[in-house]
């Protein structure tokens, strides 16, 4: 008998009020997590989905049958176009997830959101999403740039760019703490990039006016910000050590100028042409200073997506140059950046993979000092 | 014997001008102190081993060649007798409050007897004109018998196993202070000289050779130190890490800005093969044969300053370092392509028709190595921003790009052009808009107008010609970069009167080739536009240039020959790496030492990053805030 009374009988308890109770807590432990990540994502995430779009571009124009005259791109035009939608579908579900998740934190944690836009790094990322729009739009399968659907969208993504325009450019030259010499730093030049990827997709479809506006917008802005950026005056450098990898905006911009005019002029013209030996001269520069990055490249995080897009785009315009040129050495460099360009890509895809816990860190810079 | 006089006149002169304040002790006076005896031993001492003092200049030859003959008493006596002992540690203000005798007396005891000193006073001519250094520290008299000893074991001089029977020169050549400055610290001489056959020199020095080991300048030094249009006047607060008073080696004394010359002759040679070549300059008949010529001597000179430069570069690569590290003198490194180039553009029809584009690339790829440096430093390199170092010599550093580009379009290559232009464009309209702004950060811009001013006008002629040779004709781009030219020729042109008071340098040639180039864009202008304005104007620039170049080619020949200044002692590579002990002594009397290392500290490295990539120093760990 005293046997059977020390028994421990364990009895589950079925009943739907423990199901509630733990229905509770699971939604308790969903919601902690959703709001940790709602306070740490920020616009500077858009990263993944500008460098996927401009991916989408670049093989977008790699297996235009346009470009048959290049023998290694025969290769690529066997394989089958299923490739290529898989790549924009995978561009177009990023961005999709990447926007809902930005909605939900300017209904969510609208503060936050504010403090962003008033640090001057976060504050360039707001151009981030509507880039990586026209970038989808541009490398669109499906949507040609002379239907409704097309120029719809294009006005849909371009609003914002301009109204963003007007307030951050025009805080530059008038408004009193934010000036220019204080807040430049190699991120602006991410709205210089968003007018010109604008005007790209006007001159694709045929609106030269605007494509002209928006490019002069762009040019004009890039001109002093390229000016202020290089003189460097004394405090303005406070980017942080993480953020180095922005370093390759500079890459960037005038690739995406010598683009947007080559859609304009209607061909790879000796303006785009200098534009374009710009950037490489100032990849070339960048790669000749790895000390640079080397403080960046200590530990993961979102800023390493800041290589991928400039590369690319950089690898776009080749591609347009050597289609111009036709010469041998064109050739080789549109070969040798394109498969660079795939290489960091990949990489930093693998990189993401294996260390998606510190996609979310808790000491990310512009989170940090959006908040203080 | 001047100095023998000299000295009496002081001795007679001391009691009067020395102030209560300072104790001078006569060496005689005191016991054991350089007494007579231990003098004539030592020099006995030395003129046995045959020793003769080294890189001495003519007078001081002379001097120590008459004691070495064993008549020590009586100069060394006097020199005794007059030797000072000052017993306080020397302030700025005091030596400014005492007169200029006291310097000189001072110094002349001290550079006769002393080389093995390094800190030896000021020289004594610019004693009276003004105090540039202050007189150092001087703990004892040293007379010339006992400083070689010593020096020997200290770690001055070669060793005793020289024959007497010796060059000046090569002694010069083999005084350890210079050795910092040779390559590998001397050892390549050495190398060199016993590949020579030349004895053996003795371990002694390997071992006591002073600090060989010269860090990195940060730029900082040389804003500090230096002062000037061309930052190569030292300060009145610093010191050199060089004798001031020697004639340093002439390699040593040979600046990177030597290259103007080569820049001023070949740029002369173009402009009269394009006054011999243009149609619409026709009606002045110039023959080819003065291009023929200019472009001999150019090509000439360039070999020869080239060979010195390569001389300089394998036997004192460290001052070749410290001149790539002074903020002006680094454009000039592109002086030696840019003559090439120039050469290249002035060849006779009748040596070469056309060039090898070979030859381009072989010329162009140092230039783009050069540029993607500094360019690079400009956009992230810690202290050399360039809101900080630019100047007007920077000009030299786009200008490349423009004559590389107008040089390959002549030669028919397309995309090379293009984009040397297109990188050249792009920082010129960066320099331009920095230069115009004169930001209040900027420490190198010259106060006053310098003939450095005149570099502006050379980049918009050069892509002016550079842009119409890609293009094939004079069009709107090129006419406007054609015109801003004109316009900054101008507005220099009128204010000439402000070009004055400055001292001659080689590096003035260099600025000369902007207004050649000028005369040779208004030449092809004229080709395009061919009327009586234009025609005039380009007569007026050419002659403008042709009566410059004279002139310089004038003053260079007074100062080589005459004046015998034409390489003086290059001070803008000699400063030393921190300032002067002494001064700091001085401040911690004042100020408080712990105050003054971190305004100090703050001033450098205010605004810059933890781990500075071009500064060498490391700064401190406390973060100060922005500027």
């Amino acid at each position: 008998m005293a046997s059977t009374q020390s028994e421990i009988e364990i009895v589950v308890d079925a009943s739907p009020v423990a199901a509630q109770e733990h229905r509770r807590l699971f939604i308790i432990v969903a919601k902690r997590s959703i709001s940790s990540v709602l306070t740490r994502f920020h616009a500077g995430y858009f990263r993944i989905s500008l460098s996927l779009g401009g991916q989408t571009l670049l093989w977008k124009t790699l297996i235009d049958p346009s470009h048959g005259s290049n023998p290694p791109w025969r290769l690529l035009q066997t394989l089958p176009p299923l490739c290529f939608i898989l790549l924009w579908s995978l561009a177009l579900f990023t961005n999709v997830l990447l926007s809902l998740l930005y909605i939900s934190r300017c209904f969510f944690r609208f503060r936050m959101v504010e403090a962003e836009f008033l640090h001057h790094v976060g504050v360039n990322y707001f151009f981030a999403p509507w880039i990586s729009w026209f970038l989808l739009l541009q490398s669109a399968p499906f949507v040609a740039p002379n239907t409704v659907s097309y120029l719809v969208l294009w006005w849909v993504f371009a609003v914002p760019v301009v109204t963003l325009d007007v307030k951050i450019y025009g805080q530059w030259f008038t408004k009193g703490k934010q000036f220019l010499t204080l807040v430049a730093n190699p991120t602006s030049q991410l709205s210089v990039i968003g007018n010109l990827v604008g005007s790209r997709a006007a001159a694709q479809m045929g609106w030269k006016e605007s494509a002209v506006c928006l490019f002069s917008l762009g040019m004009v802005h890039y001109l002093v910000l390229f000016v202020t950026l290089y003189q460097r005056l004394p405090g303005g450098d406070r980017l942080p050590a993480t953020l180095r990898p922005v370093f390759s905006l500079f890459v960037a911009a005038p690739s995406m100028a010598s683009l947007a005019w080559e859609s304009i002029a209607g061909r790879f013209d000796t303006a785009s042409k200098m534009l374009l030996f710009l950037s490489l001269f100032l990849f070339a520069s960048l790669l000749c200073r790895p000390t640079l990055f080397k403080k960046s490249m200590r530990r993961f995080s979102i800023a390493w997506w800041a290589y991928s897009f400039p590369v690319t785009i950089l690898a776009l315009a080749a591609t347009d140059y050597a289609e111009e040129v036709k010469t041998g050495i064109a050739r080789g460099l549109m070969l040798l950046l394109t498969a660079l360009s795939v290489l960091i890509f990949m990489s930093l895809t693998l990189l993401t993979a294996f260390n998606s816990r510190m996609l979310l860190p808790d000491d990310d810079p512009i989170v940090c000092l959006s908040v203080h | 014997m001047e100095h023998n006089e000299i000295l009496s006149s002081t001795k007679q002169d001391s009691p009067e001008v020395i102030p209560s304040l300072i104790k001078f002790i006569a060496s005689n006076e005191v016991a054991g102190f350089d007494s007579m005896e231990d003098i004539c031993s030592l020099n006995n001492q030395y003129q046995m081993n045959g020793f003769q003092p080294v890189s001495l200049s003519s007078e001081e030859t002379e001097a120590a060649a008459i004691l070495s003959q064993n008549h020590v008493s009586r100069p060394i006596k006097s020199h005794l007798a007059s030797a000072i002992s000052i017993s306080m540690p020397s302030s700025p203000l005091e030596v400014h409050l005492q007169n200029t005798k006291r310097v000189l007396f001072s110094d002349h005891g001290e550079t006769m007897f002393s080389n093995g000193i390094l800190d030896s006073s000021a020289a004594c001519k610019t004693a009276s004109t003004e105090l540039p250094r202050q007189a150092k520290f001087h703990s004892q008299p040293m007379p010339t018998g006992s400083t070689y000893p010593e020096a020997i074991v200290g770690d001055k001089f070669p060793n005793q196993s020289e024959s007497q029977a010796r060059n000046p020169r090569i002694e010069r050549l083999k005084d350890k202070r210079f050795d910092s400055f040779k390559t590998w610290s001397g050892k390549l001489e050495r190398q060199l000289s016993n590949l020579r056959g030349k004895p053996q020199e003795s371990e002694l020095e390997n071992n006591t050779t002073q600090n060989s080991e010269m860090e990195i300048l940060p730029v900082d030094r040389y804003f500090d130190a230096l002062e000037g249009p061309e930052l190569d006047t030292l300060k009145a607060s610093e010191e050199l890490v060089l004798p001031e008073d020697k004639k340093w080696p002439f390699l040593l004394r040979y600046p990177i800005s030597s290259f103007g010359i080569c820049l001023g002759m070949s740029s002369q040679a173009i402009m009269w093969k394009t006054l011999a070549t243009s149609p619409s300059m026709n009606f002045l008949h110039v023959s080819s044969n003065v291009n023929f010529s200019l472009w001999c001597i150019s090509a000439a000179l360039i070999a020869i300053v080239s060979f010195i430069y390569l001389l300089k570069v394998i036997f004192y690569f460290e001052a070749v370092r410290r001149e790539y590290y002074h903020p002006i003198r680094v454009n000039f490194f592109f002086a030696p392509w840019i003559a090439f180039l120039f050469l290249a553009l002035g060849v006779p029809p009748s040596v070469a028709e056309h060039l090898p584009p070979a030859l381009w690339y072989i010329l162009m790829t140092p230039v783009f190595c050069f540029e993607l440096k500094i360019y690079g430093q400009w956009m992230s390199g810690g202290q050399r921003r360039l809101s900080k170092v630019a100047n007007p010599s920077n000009h030299l550093s786009i200008v490349g790009n423009f004559v590389g580009a107008l040089l390959g379009a002549s030669m028919g290559l397309k995309e090379g052009p293009i984009f040397f232009f297109a990188i050249g464009l792009a920082h010129y309209i960066v320099l331009f808009v920095t230069l115009y702004q004169r930001l209040p950060t900027n420490a190198t811009l010259p106060k006053e107008l310098h003939p450095v001013f005149f570099l502006f006008v050379a980049a918009p002629s050069v892509a002016s010609m550079a842009w119409t040779k890609i293009q094939g004709s004079f069009d709107y781009g090129s006419r406007i970069a054609y015109f801003i030219a004109l316009f900054l020729y101008f507005s220099l042109a009128v204010r000439v009167n402000f070009f004055r008071g400055f001292r001659f340098s080689l590096a003035w040639w260099a600025y000369t080739f902007p207004m050649t180039g000028a005369a040779i864009a208004t030449i092809r202008y004229s080709n395009e536009v061919t009327n009586i304005v234009t025609r005039s104007l380009s007569v007026t620039l050419s002659a403008i240039a042709i009566l410059t170049v004279t002139a310089l080619l004038i003053t260079t020949i007074l100062h080589a020959f005459v004046l015998q200044d034409l390489f003086p002692n290059d001070i803008a590579i000699a400063i030393s790496e921190r300032r002067r002990k002494t001064s700091k002594k001085w401040y911690h009397l004042r100020t408080g030492s712990s105050d003054t290392k971190e305004i100090e500290n703050f001033l450098k490295f205010g605004s810059s990053d933890n781990k500075d990539i071009e500064a060498s120093l490391k700064p401190p760990s406390c973060k100060p805030e922005e500027v």
